[in-house]
């Protein structure tokens, strides 16, 4: 894991994308252009029993539950989602 | 499998068939539609083994070869019948296990590719799972029927690796071996140091599988782990939305409900109400609820509160009083008297089978 290559970090607003990307389908679809916040900082994980090769940094990014479902409670959803998902959002947009 | 029948024998009795019933048939049906029969088409694609070899084989197999032996029941009860087919169903999911790695040099299956190949990612490709219906009895049968048929083709698809030149049944039966010798599970073991040992605790919420091996704790190579505290002001619930990702190197096998496509959609939709329906658990308002969604590298579980009560109790009490149920945010570890409630009563305690990697 290295942090020096992580775009993003610890509180920033991100949106992820609508569509994927580059084929990389670890990104549920209930997040697909929904904002949220880092939550958490992986850096890249090399995890050779799951698949080949290496991904982009990973992030655990913090939903407010509201955003991603039609349920009101004060709740949040975490997920992990890779960089090339991940699009800054400024906080007043 | 379910930590509700990982059990050991004379442990305790079974309170509830139909519940155990239902257990069986969501595995059976999962590790046959994600587990083996993506394998067979796998390596069926790349003319690895092809339905030929299957029909032949199948043709000229006689039962003094068979790779296979599958016990008989220990007496005609229900309890009996149940627990033969749970260790049944244990035995042909140890058994895909020996299909499913390292078996053909150079066919590896990492875990994407058997994510892609049934149909995780695509709808197109998803294997149809069988329903279950009827009395006890009827689903019984049902069951041990399916597990009859499953586990002739397990029994088909060895011999044909063997019979192409992937495998030896030296090597197979070698595996075979190591498949069952289970290790202890650490759960309870872990959380009880954590709630003991606060640098230990520090150290396991800050640098997940390090601290873990430092404590002598086997663990494989799935991902990273991060371990997520309980507290007055935060539920923790973990997920995995996409397939059915958890640190099951270290924690053994989840429980059925944890691979159910009701659990993986409502947790995320409403985690409130689908806690308190599918667990009973009422997070009070006070509480912010959060699901964690392992849909890549990391794999999480929940460092349940320590109950009251348990001031003064050694490690080893403590960690009788962890469930797997508290290990994923699905109930809450027990307090003293609901453990001697449950002993006196003679419910098994649960532990999952942890296998080899």
């Amino acid at each position: 894991m290295n942090d020096t290559i992580s775009k993003y970090k610890i509180g920033d607003a991100v949106m992820v994308a609508a569509e994927n990307p580059t084929g990389n389908p670890r990104t549920p679809r209930y997040i697909r252009g929904k904002r949220g916040v880092i939550g958490l900082v992986h850096g890249v994980l090399e995890n050779i029993r799951d698949h080949r090769g290496i991904h982009k940094p990973l992030y655990t990014v913090k939903f407010d539950l509201s955003e991603v479902s039609t349920c009101h409670d004060q709740d949040s959803i975490w997920v992990d989602v890779h960089e090339e998902w991940l699009s800054e959002v400024r906080p007043d947009s | 499998m379910s930590g509700k029948h990982g059990h050991k024998p004379f442990e305790g009795h079974m309170h509830d068939y139909l519940a155990h019933i239902k257990a069986v048939e969501e595995d059976l049906e999962y590790y046959r539609a994600k587990r083996f029969e993506p394998r067979i088409f796998y390596l069926l694609r790349r003319g690895v083994v092809t339905f030929y070899d299957l029909l032949k084989v199948r043709s000229t197999l006689k039962r003094k070869d068979h790779f296979f032996e599958i016990a008989k029941p220990q007496g005609k009860n229900i309890e009996a019948r149940v627990r033969y087919l749970e260790e049944w169903l244990d035995e042909y999911v140890k058994g895909i296990a020996l299909v499913s790695a390292r078996t053909v040099e150079g066919m590896d299956m990492v875990t994407e590719d058997n994510r892609k190949e049934r149909g995780d990612y695509d709808d197109f490709f998803k294997i149809k799972k069988k329903e279950h219906h009827g009395t006890l009895e009827e689903r019984m049968v049902n069951v041990e029927r399916d597990l009859n048929d499953y586990q002739e083709l397990l029994e088909v698809f060895v011999q044909a690796l063997i019979k192409r030149g992937w495998a030896t049944r030296e090597d197979l039966a070698q595996r075979w071996k190591q498949l069952h010798e289970e290790r202890p599970w650490a759960g309870g073991v872990i959380v009880a140091k954590a709630w003991t040992d606060p640098e230990f605790k520090h150290a396991l919420l800050t640098t997940g599988r390090e601290a873990l091996r430092e404590m002598g704790v086997h663990q494989g190579k799935v991902g990273k782990l991060v371990v997520v505290e309980n507290t007055d002001i935060v539920h923790n619930v973990i997920v995995c939305t996409l397939c059915s990702c958890y640190p099951y190197d270290i924690l053994g096998d989840t429980p059925w409900w944890y691979k159910h496509e009701s659990y993986r959609t409502n947790i995320v939709q409403n985690p409130r109400a689908c806690v308190k329906e599918m667990f009973q658990l009422e997070i009070s308002p006070g509480k912010e609820l959060q699901v964690w969604d392992s849909t890549s590298d990391v794999r999480y579980f929940v460092l349940p509160q320590r109950p009251e009560g348990t001031e003064g109790m050694s490690e080893a009490e403590l960690a009788k009083l962890v469930t797997v149920d508290s290990l994923i945010g699905a109930g809450y570890a027990l307090e003293p008297a609901q453990l001697s409630a449950r002993e006196a009563a003679h419910v098994e305690p649960e532990m999952p089978r942890v296998r080899p990697d």
